[in-house]
């Protein structure tokens, strides 16, 4: 295994894998420089250590973090997520997020809500919410408005059908440019998605047929390159005319 | 072997510790039911895993086994660390493992099916720690030589079990080259690479 000599800044091993174990910086020839270290990352006494497989990520000025995809999630703050209701109590609805916790979503965490219009969810209905506190230890919190107040997108989605991906997956698809799959779909079918950045999508259009058209070609596209994808949605389309 | 990781799920098992994630395996062996060998299993999975990062949850393994050619631990270990990997649960470095046997003849042999397992009088099972890149020049080597775990079976004299040491380190570190790389193919898939 090749071992790089003095450590460089910005780390060698950026945009490469990394595997569980490697050290990517080490601290003690560096100093006085602040870092910002992200998801996959730890710091041990004197270096910096990967806990996370993936690809190693760096942006100036100073923020390293490993990418990886996975089916479970785990919650920061000011993710937009899709949750699932599976309780209400008193003070919170009981949220789940794909994460090692449920979340909570208190009862008046909506625009203009107070103690007398408290919205009555039933068990199952899916929220687009936003996550506002995500400690290790405590169950994570959420709320249906927007940092200033304001409602927004967030609250109940309606109809339609949502389907489980990985996250990567929903990266990619609120990364711009926009997603190539989405774009093609876009152009020809018209119908509405919601991508939580939790590994759930959902997808709502005038038809049935639609809705699982579009939810099938996405989760498909995922290990397609773009090329392939391509193709595969001229097919797609051409056979649906 | 297949090896399938669910969780961090919430709550821990029978009031373990809850400052800490707890991990539990699950042995399902092709036929008949397991005993107190899952508990090996278990204890060098928890040496790995950063128990830290989310307190108070249960993380299960389970493992089934399909068909058994010898060299049963180290399979379900590799297999175990690769399915972790792949859930993404915090880990501090992978394990590798690797069997080794002494023949009659004093010869080891590396990877034994299960037909040599049987002939030969003893064999033991190493995990390492694996081969990591580092930017540090030298402090890459004493992570090296750190053995997780060892479990011999049958009788050797010391000097044997020294050398099956030696002739397992190389090939463990062949074995977490390996890995690597099938990682690197693993996430050559993602789209945005691609693009």
């Amino acid at each position: 295994m090749e071992t790089k000599p003095s450590s460089t800044f910005p780390s060698t091993f950026v945009d490469q894998l990394v595997v569980p174990g490697d050290v990517i910086l080490d601290l003690s020839s560096m100093a006085n420089q602040t870092l910002k270290l992200g998801g996959g990352l730890r710091q041990d006494g004197d270096s910096i250590s990967v806990m996370k497989s993936g690809t190693l990520r760096f942006t100036k000025p100073n923020k390293y973090w490993v990418e990886s995809s996975h089916k479970r999630y785990v919650p920061s703050v000011g993710d937009n997520v899709l949750g699932v209701v599976v309780d209400t109590k008193p003070d919170n609805f009981l949220v789940d997020i794909k994460g090692p916790a449920l979340a909570f979503l208190p009862v008046l965490a909506f625009e203009g809500g107070t103690r007398r219009n408290i919205p009555k969810f039933e068990v199952g209905t899916l929220l687009y919410v936003r996550v506002v506190n995500a400690n290790t230890g405590m169950n994570p919190e959420l709320s249906c408005m927007d940092a200033n107040g304001k409602a927004g997108e967030y609250g109940v989605l309606k109809e339609g059908y949502m389907f489980e991906s990985s996250t990567g997956l929903s990266r990619t698809l609120l990364s711009s440019p926009p997603y190539p799959t989405l774009e093609a779909l876009g152009k020809k079918l018209s119908f509405e998605i919601a991508v939580g950045i939790n590994g759930r999508f959902w997808v709502n259009a005038s038809q049935s047929s639609t809705v699982i058209l579009v939810g099938n070609a996405i989760l498909k596209s995922e290990s397609l390159s773009v090329v392939q994808q391509k193709i595969y949605l001229e097919k797609l389309l051409k056979s649906i005319q | 072997m297949i090896a399938a990781v669910y969780g961090p799920k919430a709550g821990t098992r029978k009031n373990e510790n809850p400052e800490k994630a707890c991990i539990e395996v699950i042995w399902k062996p092709k036929t008949g039911q397991s005993g107190k060998s899952e508990r090996e299993y278990e204890m060098t999975l928890q040496s790995i895993c950063l128990l830290n990062v989310h307190p108070n949850t249960t993380t299960s393994i389970v493992i089934q086994v399909v068909n058994d050619d010898g060299a049963l631990l180290p399979c379900a270990i590799n297999a175990a660390c690769a399915a972790l990997v792949d859930a993404g649960t915090p880990l501090k470095h992978l394990a590798v493992a690797i069997c080794c046997c002494m023949a009659e003849n004093g010869q080891i042999l590396l990877d034994p099916s299960k037909i040599e397992e049987q002939k030969v009088k003893a064999f033991v099972y190493l995990v390492f720690l694996n081969s990591i890149v580092s930017i540090l020049p030298e402090g890459g080597k004493s992570m090296e030589h750190g053995i997780l775990t060892s479990v011999t079976h049958g009788v050797m004299a010391v000097d044997d079990y020294f050398s099956c040491l030696k002739l397992g380190r190389p090939a463990a570190s062949e074995l977490s080259d390996f890995i690597r790389n099938c990682f690197k193919s693993k996430a050559g898939n993602d789209p945005s690479k691609a693009a």
